[in-house]
């Protein structure tokens, strides 16, 4: 797109000087800002963001969810997870192994969402 | 030293993503005056309505701020919400201000004051600012976009919604009114 700057036909044109005089006078006026940015920012909706530690909260309700999921049908869990660490680590794990990894799991997902609402 | 100043895009950008309102007060800092100024224009100086509209204007930027493209600059998106907030309030006022009259007595006033030059030129900004009240509403918005905010017609045509030859025809006629309105100010040969 070819950009056209406002053009006048006669180089002498009074009126079309006068314009640009206005116009660039104008442009050099700086309106003080005296209020008229905090009044802005005051009429602003209220912020509606959720607080920090929701999505280390809402996080921890999934991991529950799905652990509850998982030992209510205690075969599948053991089979699924018991396979999908073999195929990772190349080693089956115990029961003891899987609860310690829980354990830590859980301590984790707590630690975050400690922090989470601290930094808050 | 201090690190330069965030750009506009940078600015949104923390707008946008994490509703930052230090962000959008410099924004409202940065762009406040140029606003204000084109409302004051648009508004034949009526400095109430244009402060309440440039309000109107940086809230509704605030709301919509997702929908900037950043296809054109900021500012001149800014201009266009003003433009449509100044047309929005227009309708409903309807409101004509009659202007007042071209003195071929400012101009010999002027011209015979000890000042000269300096006189004239003031006192034909001073005609201008009172002869723009002749143009219709899209004629002045023409002239303020292409000379006092200084736009090329292509982005007056994208600030005023309208094909870039219909923004050449308003300041043209726009023109061609100034010049009638304010003939005594015209060089003679």
């Amino acid at each position: 797109m070819q950009n056209t700057q406002p053009q006048h036909t006669e180089p002498d044109d009074w009126l079309e000087q006068a314009l640009r005089a206005e116009g660039a006078a104008s442009r050099s006026d700086y309106i003080a800002d005296d209020g008229f940015s905090a009044s802005v920012m005051a009429r602003l909706p209220v912020a509606l963001t959720a607080p920090a530690w929701r999505r280390p909260a809402v996080a921890l309700l999934w991991l529950g969810a799905g652990i509850a999921a998982l030992l209510a049908v205690p075969g599948l869990f053991d089979d699924t997870f018991r396979n999908a660490v073999a195929m990772i680590v190349g080693r089956r794990f115990g029961v003891a192994d899987i609860a310690v990894l829980l354990g830590l799991l859980s301590a984790a997902t707590w630690a975050s969402l400690i922090y989470a609402a601290r930094a808050e | 030293m201090s690190p330069p100043p965030a750009s506009d895009a940078a600015l949104i950008a923390r707008v946008v993503v994490s509703d930052d309102r230090h962000a959008f007060s410099e924004l409202v800092r940065r762009h406040q005056s140029a606003v204000r100024a084109t409302l004051r224009k648009l508004t034949s100086g009526n400095l109430a309505l244009a402060d309440d509209l440039a309000q109107e204007t940086f809230l509704l930027a605030y709301r919509n701020l997702k929908s900037f493209r950043q296809e054109a600059r900021f500012s001149t998106w800014l201009y266009r919400i003003a433009y449509n907030a100044f047309l929005a309030d227009a309708r409903r006022i309807k409101e004509v201000q009659l202007p007042e009259d071209t003195d071929a007595d400012d101009l010999a006033a002027a011209e015979s004051s000890p000042a000269g030059g300096v006189a004239r030129s003031a006192a034909l900004a001073i005609d201008l600012e009172r002869a723009m009240s002749v143009l219709s509403d899209a004629e002045r918005a023409a002239i303020v976009q292409c000379y006092h905010n200084d736009l090329t017609h292509e982005e007056a045509a994208i600030v005023l919604g309208c094909p870039v030859g219909t923004v050449k025809t308003h300041v043209l006629r726009a023109k061609e009114k100034l010049r009638t309105r304010l003939g005594a100010w015209a060089p003679t040969r």
